[in-house]
């Protein structure tokens, strides 16, 4: 499942690669980079700019290491590993380097009472490199005059105090979304996300598919809707997603008994490759709506749908469908199951039919 | 699908047809699109200019419901310039021959003449099919959704076959699921023909098998499908329904026609989760928890069967459908099992189909979702099928002919409408039109048209008018739009208040009963016009 960066479908075998990592020997499939032989080991290179699914950039510069040979430190997600090829991922001269860089990130970005970059609810991946590798000395904050609106969409919001300019939602939005909504606008300090012409998302060729949302290692791009909410204090259930049939997987974020967000799961992990689209990210409105059937409904003598037990009401379904079984046969009655059930429902339902009443009058949407 | 979803990446050639893939299956198009950054080719056979079909090699825009005459050409091409897989059409199919008189005089010339589509595009395109090795085709309700709609998926069979494109990573036949889970929902027996794990009802070994198993006599006598269901409450053949978790009224075809079945039945339950058009005419409602607020499984369109897993509670009094089922069952006085959880529920299905019998609960909670066939405990599931040639030994080629569509424009009614589904919403949208996304994008029902077709109407983007077939009329939006033919017209269906299946036509395929949501006849009207 992973880029299709090595050949394709191991259709044909390029030879593997053989490198040595921080004292020790690694072997990588031809064409990987060193960050992907640094991971094969475990090592824990920070990057901001890095994602599988869309081509190397080498922007950010998180994740420079020191390759024998080589002048200057360079991006393990650029450089392409080779064999012999010896690599520091901790040497005093990274470290340094990473603390400077961490540095010059914090004096551009918004820093909270503990002198940390601010967490936003959604995880802060230059806060998380901050606490592990440490930082240079406090430089001075760039007052950063980023153009900068909130828009009246209702689910993107952008923040530009926390955008570190990695260009990764821009690049997602390009190379994988494909609908090239976004770009880096401005010059210089000025640099911020923005849409071409400044126009509102909703007017821009963006389908709301929150990729941007999910790429964002700083949580400059969050969700409108789930801001108040913590990603910390949610419970996590792994489930399916309800509409078409592609079957992404969903990670439901469960605070206080109701979904407060949805995300994907990590890329590379399941079939949907940590993508989602407008549907499966976002429309989740529905399961709290207070339009919900909450309670059993039986049709009275006045015509109305009137409220009841379910034990009345199952007791009025079983007598009706008895009732036209005993007047016109089993045959008379028809069962519509779901393709939007789960399968043990389908089978109950099939079964229903054709156990409890007798008939093969039983189908579902498959032909809508 | 023959083949997997993380595969379409790896593919060099991609055939989409029928399927506006980037709206319908969003996630899925994410894939092609890489693939096509990959290098691989993209083909395109859609009446409308899709958003694919801007990153395609070639853009077949047909007129709608000419695919048999398109791909049997495409088969001639095959057949006459020496393109065929000879050793994979001897050694695993049957038939053959049948084909090759069958598109004898189905040149590229006779096929433009029908479809619209240049004689020299369908030869590049049937040339780069045939000599792609992994070239897969992809399609959807496009497809199925005609008259025609079996002769169109036998039409491009027969392209698969001729070609070997089988039983190959990324190469084969994929029909893309419109739903979370028809696959499951088809494999769980929710079918007049099938009992779970497509064993044929007038099969009496099936039968007795499930006689055996659930402790009751059962009917060899096939059921109605849905289409004919809804045709069969009118004629007074259906006296009572029972219908879960659809909203029939907005999702069949002649919504008047329903209605009127809706109305002379005797009984009808409807379990769902909002009230819909079809609860207005229910004698007893049952509200059921969504997918959130239950467990169970949903059988993707890679064949994939995923866990379901309940988050949150459902809402007030409402339940788990499969619970709501089983208790019913006893009511009418079927001794339902008393199941601990929708687990156990699997594990009986899964006992009764060889295609499943190695898939449990336990074992997609460890392992992840499992493809099937996957008939033993230790079996992986299977990525793609036909590896090791047909699954049923040989193959047959099935030869078609031809047809026009049920009902085709006319003077009375001149354009031609298309439906289908987009992006922002979801089929009967009960869901989706509660969703702030979703309205702010696409508030109301609308018709996308040709500039001309709209210009020579007097009608500006934008402007309510009145569309009106021989069975129905709606109120919707002009939408000038690049992406249409001219003389055709293309409108979603998912606004009650706009029902656009009041104008759909429910003649059915001949085999499978699908109705030809696809293509109709409609008249236009300009409202201020029409109030004089």
């Amino acid at each position: 499942m992973h880029s299709g960066r090595t050949c394709r479908g191991g259709r044909f075998t390029l030879s593997d690669i053989k490198l040595t990592v921080d004292g020790e020997a690694v072997v990588v499939p031809a064409g990987s980079t060193v960050l992907d032989a640094t991971r094969k080991l475990g090592r824990s290179v920070p990057t901001l700019c890095h994602d599988d699914r869309v081509d190397p950039m080498g922007s950010c510069r998180m994740c420079l290491v020191e390759i024998e040979g080589q002048r200057r430190l360079q991006p393990g997600c650029a450089f392409k590993a080779s064999d012999g090829m010896v690599v520091s991922t901790s040497s005093d001269r990274v470290q340094q380097h990473r603390q400077l860089l961490l540095s010059m990130y914090m004096s551009d970005h918004a820093i909270d009472a503990d002198g940390l970059p601010t967490e936003r609810g959604v995880g802060n991946r230059l806060r998380s490199h901050v606490l592990e590798h440490g930082h240079g000395p406090t430089l001075p904050a760039i007052e950063a005059p980023r153009g900068y609106r909130d828009e009246p969409n209702p689910y993107i919001h952008f923040d530009a105090e926390a955008c570190v300019l990695c260009n990764l939602c821009v690049r997602y939005c390009d190379e994988v979304e494909a609908v090239s909504a976004i770009t880096l606008a401005g010059r210089g300090a000025g640099t911020t996300i923005a849409t071409a012409d400044q126009q509102g998302l909703l007017d821009s060729s963006c389908e709301l598919c929150g990729g941007c949302i999910a790429v964002c290692p700083t949580g400059a791009m969050t969700e409108k809707p789930s801001r108040a909410n913590d990603y910390r204090e949610a419970e996590k259930v792994r489930t399916t997603c309800n509409f078409c049939g592609v079957g992404c997987q969903l990670d439901l974020h469960v605070q206080d008994d109701r979904v407060v967000r949805v995300t994907s799961p990590d890329p590379g992990t399941t079939v949907n490759d940590g993508n989602l689209c407008i549907k499966g990210r976002f429309s989740y409105e529905f399961i709290h709506h207070d339009e919900r059937i909450m309670q059993p409904l039986v049709r009275g003598r006045d015509g109305n749908l009137w409220p009841a037990t379910w034990d009345h009401a199952l007791d009025v379904a079983a007598k009706g469908l008895l009732g036209v079984k005993a007047r016109h046969g089993a045959d008379a009655l028809g069962f519509v199951s779901s393709s939007r059930c789960t399968g043990e429902e389908n089978y109950l339902m099939q079964k229903l039919s054709r156990a409890a009443f007798g008939t093969n009058n039983c189908h579902q949407c498959a032909a809508t | 699908m023959t083949n997997s979803i993380p595969e379409i990446r790896d593919a060099e050639l991609l055939f989409v047809i029928g399927s506006n893939t980037t709206e319908a299956h969003p996630i899925i198009a994410m894939e092609m699109k890489r693939a096509v950054k990959n290098g691989a080719k993209l083909i395109v056979a859609d009446p409308r200019a899709i958003w694919l079909s801007n990153i395609a090699d070639l853009h077949l825009q047909l007129q709608p419901g000419t695919d048999v005459a398109l791909l049997n050409a495409m088969a001639h091409v095959i057949i006459t310039e020496g393109l065929v897989d000879q050793a994979f059409v001897q050694q695993h199919t049957v038939g053959f021959d049948t084909i090759v008189d069958a598109t004898r005089e189905t040149t590229p010339e006779w096929a433009e003449g029908i479809t619209g589509v240049p004689a020299d595009d369908i030869r590049t395109a049937a040339r780069l099919y045939a000599t792609t090795k992994h070239a897969g085709i992809y399609y959807t309700l496009g497809i199925t959704e005609h008259t025609h709609g079996t002769d169109n998926v036998y039409s491009l069979a027969n392209l698969v076959l001729m070609t070997g494109h089988l039983g190959v990573r990324s190469a084969g036949m994929n029909p893309l699921r419109g739903q979370n889970n028809v696959q499951g929902a088809n494999d769980a027996g929710a079918s007049p023909v099938f009992y779970p794990g497509y064993q044929r009802v007038d099969d009496p070994a099936a039968q007795a098998r499930f006689e055996g198993a659930w402790g009751v006599d059962l009917s060899p006598d096939p059921g109605m499908n849905l289409n004919v269901m809804m045709k069969a409450m009118a004629t007074g053949d259906i006296k009572g329904m029972y219908v879960m978790g659809e909203d029939i009224v907005l999702s069949e075809p002649n919504a008047s026609k329903v209605e009127q079945g809706l109305n002379s039945i005797e009984f009808l339950v409807v379990q769902d989760i909002f009230h819909n058009e079809t609860t207005r005419f229910a004698d007893v409602v049952l509200p059921a928890a969504c997918f959130a607020e239950k467990d169970g499984v949903f059988t993707n369109s890679d064949r994939r069967v995923q866990r379901v897993r309940k988050a949150v509670e459902p809402p007030g009094e409402a339940r788990a459908d499969w619970e709501i089922l089983c208790d019913l069952a006893r009511r009418v006085g079927y001794p339902m099992p008393e199941y601990a959880d929708p687990g156990e529920v699997y594990s009986e299905m899964a006992g009764l189909c060889d295609k499943f019998a190695g898939i449990s609960h336990d074992r997609i909670n460890a392992e992840g979702g499992l493809q099937w066939p996957c008939p033993a405990p230790e079996h992986p599931g299977t990525q793609y099928l036909h590896g090791d040639g047909p699954l049923k030994g040989k193959a047959e080629f099935q030869a078609t002919a031809y047809r026009p569509s049920e009902e085709l424009p006319d003077e009375d009614y001149p354009l031609l409408l298309s439906t289908g589904r987009t992006l922002y919403h979801y089929n009967a949208a009960t869901q989706t039109r509660r969703s702030s996304g979703a309205m702010a994008r696409q508030p109301r029902n609308f018709i996308e048209m040709h500039r001309r077709d709209a210009k020579i109407r007097g009608l500006e983007d934008g402007e309510l008018v009145r569309v009106r077939s021989r069975r129905g009329e709606v109120l919707a939006a002009v939408n000038v739009s690049p992406r249409m033919k001219r003389g055709c017209v293309w409108m979603p269906l998912h606004f009650p208040d706009s029902n656009t299946n009041r104008l759909t036509n429910d003649a059915g395929d001949p085999t499978t009963q699908t109705a030809e949501y696809k293509v109709c006849a409609v008249v236009i009207e300009k409202l201020r016009a029409a109030a004089k």
